[in-house]
């Protein structure tokens, strides 16, 4: 009976999800089985998996070693992110004075856009010009300035570090209300069994709030896979390729070659490896994410 | 005796750690204020200066004069309430009804649509995006823009509203109701006042989301005056590079009203969040 | 549970309020309104800009004249889908790298008649010209202005070092090898190491090379890609070797900005750039600290220059032609182009403005009046109208920063790039 209301209810955020998203993503999938290079729009027809086949078997950017880069960055920013956010969650569970300023101070970082973040950050890098490079020459670590941006082998690192930063007040918010859910007598009882604090974190914490966690983890893989901004203005990808990411090179393509058929067949690559690891993930985890 | 040494230990350990989180968070916050009011040839000197020589407010007042940033804020602001507003309510609505709503086969089909929304990246939908706009001429209206910020939110609104009210007993609608509260009574004045620091939350989350998105911005509106601040900011990179002085004075009073919002809703969110949250 | 209904039909009113609420406010009957597109957007360039269109209308009532100005890194995108997604657009910046694709797509009106009846073409450079008939050999659109490259120096440090400005690109080399390390932080040249490399390092190799086709330079002469010879090994090694020995290691993720944070700061006294460069010094630099002279010319004794243009189009999709022509020519007429090139930087169209208007002819700009009117300056021009134009960008610089760090050896990145371009 009420559910004839609910389904009403759910009409406009259904239309609205469906209108301007996937509406538009059908046109873009279709895309990326067309030529449709903005170079000569005059002939766009369909050519099979000739777009995918093409950005896979690129001989200028070798398709591997950008996914390859995409599990990198993916997996250490989600991997830090996590676990320092948490540990800031832990910091604050208690109360002391003055936590709503300091809190201000450090969630801050989660209000800046991610473009803004990537320039601000290239900045901080630069190795004639930025901050770190100043700050360790004067207290005598380091004789060279580093190249956090331009050496191949370091310039991963300095946008995951980057990402990781804006990451952590994600964390930091989602699992402070968590853990201030988790009920004071389950650490009574703990405490009673004489559980000290590391067995209290993981046989009590843990466990109340994996369903929070298994959820955040999973939303913030996919805004981290599809999170080209910081990188594209750190790096742009270079050099040579070390920190180019999917959603990069789908916007250099898209942006830079004007070749919409390629970007969206890199986006159809993306969704699709997200969706099958959200199934495996969501099986892994099924015991207790059950609705996520 | 042991035990207060542990006690002094940890609580060292703790304030240590405070510290540390704090001093990495306002770095670049710090550098960015002050490389705003530095002069302009202090910006680039080697060595560096951590603080500024002569601070002056330049930067700002070449902000506000010289580049309508006024108008770009209040756009940015009339939007960013319009949608983060917008998208709250119709996502109480969604969030209630999938929370409520019996038939399992739909409200797991409705709730995989609003999930896989999130992997969906903003680069393949732009074109098929502008061509709808252009095609029924919305290109250059800021309130389509604004339903564009909506539908782009709204998918993860739901998921977190949906979690709220899950949290919240139907027993309490069902008492309103033998009361003779109507289905919107009951939501109004049962449900949603227990459950309003969740709705902050998710306000905010909007606001922050909407208020910095620049793609979007940038392809669906073409005058100057309805251009939002990312948009403006974006516009201080040009062929002849980066703008820093103005560009910092921007991105620090980009800054303001997301840190308002922020600062006053935190309180609510992380309540909020205790309550439901994102927690399946 | 009405009440339900009405808060939904409420806010479906208002979803579709505020899409109506956007219908165009249609001018006054008589007013022709055109809409003007720039993509060369920076907010100094757009206020010189919204000067002269306020000072046209002022002159011609019944002009309304609408500036839309995205901004520069995704103005030529959006330029690109506004146009086809066939919107009214009356006066649109075209430029080197997007002319070709708007006229495959059948976007841009042949200005060959408008032309025809315009007397100040008589007063157009050759590369005036040249530029306009990009594509098919049609004039597209009228240009405006010219980047052409040449070589920035801080005079205060040389003296400071008693190092003389070269003229040669040997000697340059030598220069930046012998500032280098002179003090803690003190290098050679503002390396671009990052975002349209080639823009530059095409410029410092072809002096040594030559031997190319002027209309498309990556071909040389005997048919194979330009650096694929004797000369193009040395020269490009020697390109490497210079970045190696005499700039910051970091130069390989410079991008503009921080070839000139590198110049400004007198870490890399010697910058090869454009002319409107001269705004990013501005409350940076004084004059006296620095000079631009014409750019050192290579072992072959000639210097080889690209140049960048933009200019001024009409679209197909324009109601309005006439009017819009109407403005081209008054905003590109020689007093104006002057004006405008003055305020913002790059260099005029008209012979008249180099000979009649000291200006460009003393200060910085006698760097390019010497340019242009040296018998051994070469101009060359780049495959516009090459499909793989558009993502040579990227596979240059990833090529080339991998031969920088040595990870491939020349003849692999030559290889690379001839097999790219099908030599």
């Amino acid at each position: 009976m009420k559910n004839k209301w609910y389904i009403l209810m759910m009409i406009p955020a259904f239309l609205l999800v469906v209108a301007f998203l996937y509406f538009p993503l059908a046109r873009g999938i279709v895309m990326a089985f067309q030529n449709y290079n903005m170079f000569d729009l005059t002939n766009v027809h369909f050519i099979g998996l000739d777009n995918f086949k093409a950005v896979i078997g690129n001989p200028n950017v070798s398709f591997w070693q950008i996914l390859g880069n995409t599990v990198i960055w993916t997996i250490f920013s989600l991997m830090f992110q996590f676990l320092l956010g948490f540990g800031l969650a832990l910091l604050l569970k208690k109360p002391f004075a003055g936590r709503g300023v300091y809190s201000g101070f450090v969630f801050y970082g989660y209000a800046l856009s991610g473009f803004a973040i990537g320039l601000l950050w290239s900045w901080l890098f630069n190795g004639q010009f930025g901050l770190f490079n100043d700050i360790l020459t004067r207290i005598g670590i380091i004789d060279e300035p580093i190249g956090w941006l331009s050496n191949p082998k370091i310039a991963m690192f300095s946008v995951i570090v980057t990402n990781v930063w804006y990451g952590i007040p994600f964390f930091g918010i989602m699992l402070l209300a968590a853990l201030q859910s988790v009920p004071n007598d389950l650490y009574e009882a703990a405490v009673i069994d004489g559980c000290g604090v590391v067995r209290q974190l993981f046989s009590v914490t843990i466990p109340y709030i994996k369903p929070t966690i298994i959820s955040t983890l999973l939303l913030r893989t996919m805004w981290i896979v599809n999170f080209p901004d910081i990188i594209y203005a750190m790096t742009n990808g270079g050099p040579v390729n070390s920190t180019n990411i999917l959603a990069t090179q789908m916007i250099n393509t898209v942006f830079k070659e004007y070749d919409y058929g390629k970007g969206s067949a890199i986006g159809v690559i993306i969704m699709v490896i997200l969706f099958v690891y959200s199934v495996i993930y969501l099986r892994l985890t099924k015991s207790s994410g059950d609705d996520v | 005796m042991i035990n207060r040494k542990k006690k002094m230990a940890y609580k060292v350990f703790r304030v240590v750690m405070l510290a540390l989180y704090l001093f990495a968070a306002i770095i670049p916050l710090y550098w960015i204020f002050i490389t705003s009011i530095k002069s302009g040839d202090e910006i680039y000197t080697v060595p560096l200066t951590l603080i500024p020589s002569k601070p002056s407010l330049a930067s700002y007042e070449k902000l506000f004069s010289f580049s309508n940033f006024g108008v770009y804020f209040k756009n940015s602001l009339i939007i960013s309430l319009f949608a983060s507003f917008g998208a709250m309510v119709i996502a109480i609505m969604s969030g209630f009804a999938l929370s409520r709503f019996t038939r399992q086969r739909i409200k797991g089909v409705i709730e995989l649509v609003m999930y896989f929304t999130q992997t969906i990246p903003t680069f393949i939908i732009m074109v098929p995006l502008f061509r709808i706009f252009s095609a029924v001429h919305a290109v250059d209206n800021r309130g389509a823009l604004g339903v564009v910020y909506i539908a782009t939110v709204v998918a993860f609104c739901t998921i977190m509203s949906k979690s709220f009210f899950d949290r919240i007993p139907k027993s309490l609608e069902e008492a309103a109701e033998i009361d003779g509260c109507n289905l919107f009574q009951s939501i109004t004045k049962v449900v949603l006042p227990m459950t309003l620091p969740g709705m902050a939350a998710i306000f905010c989350f909007a606001f922050i989301n909407v208020w910095n998105e620049l793609f979007l911005a940038v392809m669906l509106i073409n005058s100057s005056s309805k251009m939002t601040v990312p948009v403006a900011l974006n516009s201080f990179i040009s062929k002849a590079g980066i703008s820093w002085d103005v560009m910092s004075a921007g991105i620090v009073v980009a800054l303001l009203p997301t840190i308002i919002v922020f600062g006053i809703g935190q309180k609510y969110i992380v309540a909020g969040l205790t309550d439901g949250g994102v927690k399946g | 549970m009405r009440k339900a209904i009405a808060a939904l039909l409420v806010l479906a009113v208002l979803i579709g309020g505020v899409f109506a609420g956007g219908a165009e406010e249609g001018g006054q009957s008589g007013t022709v309104k055109l809409t003007f597109v720039e993509t060369m957007t920076s907010p100094s360039r757009t206020q010189v800009i919204q000067g002269m269109i306020d000072e046209y209308e002022a002159q011609n009532p019944g002009i309304e004249i609408e500036l839309i100005s995205p901004p520069y890194e995704q103005a030529d995108n959006k330029l690109t889908m506004m146009l086809n997604s066939n919107q009214e657009l009356d006066i649109i910046e075209t430029r080197d790298y997007t002319v070709k694709q708007f006229v495959n797509n059948g976007k841009l009106t042949d200005l060959t008649p408008y032309l025809e009846n315009w007397d100040a073409t008589d007063d157009w450079m050759d590369l005036t010209w040249e530029a306009a008939k990009t594509v098919n050999d049609t004039p597209y659109f009228v240009p405006q202005f010219f980047y052409v490259k040449a070589l920035f120096v801080r005079t205060d440090i040389l003296d400071q070092y008693g190092i003389e400005i070269p003229t040669t690109m040997d000697e340059l080399y030598a220069a930046c090898k012998e500032l280098t390390g002179k003090a803690p932080g003190q290098y050679g040249l503002a390396f671009r190491g990052k975002a349209n490399t080639y823009k530059i390092s095409d410029m410092m190799l072809l002096g040594d090379v030559g031997n190319v086709n002027v209309d498309n330079f990556h071909e040389g002469l005997d048919g194979k890609f330009f650096l694929d010879n004797e000369a193009g090994r040395e020269a490009l090694a020697k390109y490497v070797d210079v970045f190696r020995t005499a700039c910051p290691p970091d130069s390989i993720n410079w991008g503009f900005n921080e070839q000139i944070n590198g110049f400004v700061s007198g870490t890399t006294p010697f910058l090869i750039q454009d002319p409107d460069t001269f705004s990013s010094f501005a409350g940076q630099l004084d004059p006296s600290q620095y000079t631009v002279v014409p750019l050192p010319v290579g072992t072959t004794g000639k210097r080889y220059l690209d140049y960048g243009f933009n200019g001024l189009s009409i679209p197909t999709t324009s109601k309005h032609p006439q009017e819009a022509w109407d403005f081209i020519k008054w905003m590109t007429s020689p007093e104006n182009n002057a004006a405008f090139c003055k305020a913002y930087g790059p260099l005029p169209i008209y012979n008249s403005v180099f000979q009649e208007d000291p200006y460009f002819s003393t200060g910085g700009y006698q760097a390019w009046a010497e340019e242009l009117n040296d018998e051994n300056t070469v101009f060359v021009k780049y495959p516009l109208d090459a499909p793989e134009y558009p993502a040579w960008a990227q596979v240059q610089e990833q090529s080339m920063q991998s031969l920088l760090l040595g990870n491939i050896t020349i003849d692999e990145a030559i290889q690379t790039w001839s097999d790219y371009w099908g030599f």
